[in-house]
């Protein structure tokens, strides 16, 4: 039975993959930075995996880590998520989104060599981009913290492939959303708010630019593509997306008039929030991970806003269940089974 | 009077840039990491005057990777000025430390904007960006916008710093520039660098000292240029109306093999003779062939390098002759490398 190691598996894209790798049969331990953090995301295959306390910051941990369970594949997902709080810890930004990629990859080189190592690298790095799509050739111009930090971690996930002959495939991820998906990100904010709304929670919805565009693919469906990566003969990068830009208007429209409303009546553009578009048009060309690995994403725009819309109805209904009638769940996060 | 700090002043950038601002009347501030053995031979023939100068050069212990020490330092210095040339500087050392690589070069840049924005961004800043962050880029010559394909830890790390100085210019509006140096040699240069260490077996060799020099990739082609010149185009940089990146080369290059020719020609040696090709010194991921295009810098600047390549290798091949003479004679006890 293999043995996979993925390191931030309580994240949206960790446990996607765990739930994955087990139905694959693989022997499945996740890191998490602390094990009193919110492991809701894993509670429906919480016995099934094993799940450890480790600091990504110290190389002697990371490598015992390795020592111990010796892997045949890593997928490094941990991070700083690419939130508005980056520009106030861009240090400890970098410290775990760049750094400890060489940590890890330079513990494989000793402990583990002939493991099969995905790096999860971001559109962000594009930041504003001279073409549009993007391929895996595209220059990066990274324009927040988290861009800079993901190009480190891409080129340092190259350099380990060539100069230490590591299995290092870096996967270029655009924004991929679930249930899953932490409240702070704006389809998640939208999928809550609908539901929330339909059911006579709330009232309105602020947000910022709407006529921001992005390429949203279904979390589930990325963590396969990371997981082909690693079984192909050679090691290589490729750039997974869906290929459609979505503007937020467009997100909003989906996720209100499927709870049969219309969002004009409820989303306000929150002059506030409207900073400055940090990146261009971030759209992703995946017709090198379609050839190569055969890949293509299940889930498109329009099954992936109702997925989430209908799971925040759920989670509603819930937690209405367990609280009597005051829906007080900030902090809670959706779990679902995989509908793939 | 300005007040200027340099981070790295005890390297061979920093001392040439010292030299230039105390002779423009700056108030030069440097920062110097404790250090078991002595570490600022290159700056003692500037410092012992400093009572008679009014105490115009002060050197400071601060490290890279203490933030709190830098953060202390600005504000105790509130600097005009700041030029930050400190890094973990060796390539192909940084494929044997990495991690300390990124910790020092990477994130001590995010430490030292930090500080600056800590102060009040009234500071102006210098990064030092490198042409090894072009790494293997097919696209030559080389200028601001061709793209990084950064080829070892190192260059890695000078491209994150490379972006966060952007990135901190264009979200606060700090006077930030990037000069993108290309190779830049002087009689100062550390002895283990390519330059310096075929300039110092010459004259070793001539004094019949040592009968061998071994070298790695004799291939490699660079953009050699003189550094009191390079320095001097950091300056420019920051006098500036608004911040900009350069590079700033001489537009020539090349190979090791010619620097090796010109250097023993200069002493009327055959370089075959003496050189061997040892494979432990072949970097893991070469880098081919640096080119810079400095126009932009001739045109905004008004910089234009006069030392070429010849004159180059002569003045060093000179200067590492008269050292070891002045060793030899014992008019020189201590190592200086800073009599040229």
């Amino acid at each position: 039975m293999p043995t996979a190691l993925i390191t931030g598996v309580n994240g949206q894209d960790g446990s996607y993959l765990a739930e994955f790798l087990l139905s694959k049969g693989y022997c499945v331990v996740g890191t998490t930075p602390d094990e009193s953090l919110d492991q809701q995301r894993l509670l429906h295959i919480r016995g099934k995996i094993e799940v450890v306390e480790t600091d990504l910051l110290r190389q002697d941990l990371v490598e015992n880590l390795l020592r111990k369970y010796q892997p045949d594949e890593v997928y490094n997902l941990a991070a700083r998520a690419s939130s508005r709080d980056l520009w106030t810890h861009p240090v400890s930004t970098g410290d775990l989104n760049a750094l400890a990629v060489t940590r890890l990859l330079d513990a494989i080189g000793k402990v583990v060599p002939r493991v099969h190592f995905v790096q999860a690298s971001s559109s962000e790095m594009f930041g504003n981009p001279s073409e549009c799509p993007q391929s895996e050739t595209t220059p990066f111009h990274p324009r927040n913290p988290y861009g800079v930090a993901k190009a480190y971690g891409h080129w340092t996930t190259i350099i380990y492939r060539q100069h230490r002959n590591l299995f290092a495939c870096s996967s270029i991820l655009y924004n991929h959303e679930s249930p899953r998906r932490g409240f702070e990100f704006v389809t998640r904010k939208i999928s809550r708010a609908a539901a929330m709304i339909s059911l006579g929670e709330e009232k309105e919805l602020r947000l910022g630019r709407l006529d921001a565009r992005r390429d949203w693919g279904f979390a589930g469906d990325y963590v396969q593509a990371m997981w082909l990566m690693l079984q192909q003969p050679h090691p290589d990068d490729y750039v997974i997306a869906t290929g459609e830009a979505h503007s937020v208007r467009d997100f909003c429209e989906e996720a209100f008039s499927y709870v049969d409303l219309n969002y004009r009546d409820f989303v306000v553009e929150d002059q506030e929030n409207l900073r400055s578009e940090e990146t261009g048009l971030l759209v992703g060309n995946p017709s090198k991970a379609y050839r190569s690995l055969g890949w293509k994403p299940k889930v498109g725009f329009h099954d992936l806003v109702r997925m989430m819309v209908d799971a925040d109805v759920q989670l509603v209904h819930q937690q209405r269940a367990q609280q009597g009638q005051s829906p007080a769940f900030q902090s809670q996060t959706a779990v679902r089974q995989n509908p793939s | 009077m300005k007040k200027a700090l340099i981070t790295g002043i005890t390297g061979q950038d920093g001392s040439y840039l010292a030299e230039l601002l105390l002779s423009k009347g700056y108030e030069v501030h440097g920062i110097k990491r404790r250090s078991s053995s002595f570490n600022t031979s290159r700056i003692d023939n500037i410092l012992p005057d400093w009572h008679e100068r009014e105490a115009r050069l002060l050197l400071h212990f601060a490290d890279l990777s203490d933030a709190t020490s830098l953060l202390r330092l600005l504000y105790r210095i509130q600097p005009d000025e700041v030029y930050h040339l400190g890094a973990q500087s060796h390539v192909k050392v940084s494929f044997e430390l990495p991690e300390y690589t990124g910790d020092v070069t990477a994130l001590g840049t995010i430490r030292l904007l930090e500080a600056i924005r800590e102060i009040g961004f009234k500071t102006r800043f210098y990064q030092a960006s490198s042409s090894e962050m072009f790494g293997t880029t097919p696209e030559h010559p080389q200028c601001e916008t061709t793209p990084f394909r950064p080829s070892s830890p190192y260059a890695c790390a000078k491209a994150y710093a490379h972006w966060m100085t952007i990135n901190f210019r264009e979200s606060y509006g700090l006077f930030a520039c990037n000069g993108i140096l290309f190779n830049h040699e002087s009689p100062r240069r550390g002895e283990t660098f390519v330059s310096r260490k075929i300039t110092r077996g010459v004259a070793r060799i001539r004094a019949g000292l040592q009968d061998k020099l071994y070298m790695g990739n004799l291939d490699a082609k660079r953009d050699w240029g003189y550094t009191p010149e390079y320095v001097d185009a950091m300056w420019r940089m920051l006098q500036l109306d608004s911040p900009d990146d350069f590079v700033v080369a001489t537009g020539e290059t090349h190979s090791v093999r010619e620097f090796l020719e010109s250097a023993f020609d200069h002493v009327g040696l055959d370089w075959q003779k003496f050189v061997e090709i040892d494979p432990r010194y072949f970097r893991p991921t070469e880098v081919r062939f640096l080119q810079g295009d400095a126009r932009k810098a001739e045109r905004v600047l008004g910089w234009r390098p006069q030392v070429k390549f010849h004159h180059l290798v002569k003045l060093m091949v000179d200067a590492d002759i008269k050292l070891l003479e002045d060793q030899l004679s014992g008019h020189l006890v201590r190592h200086a490398g800073a009599h040229d």
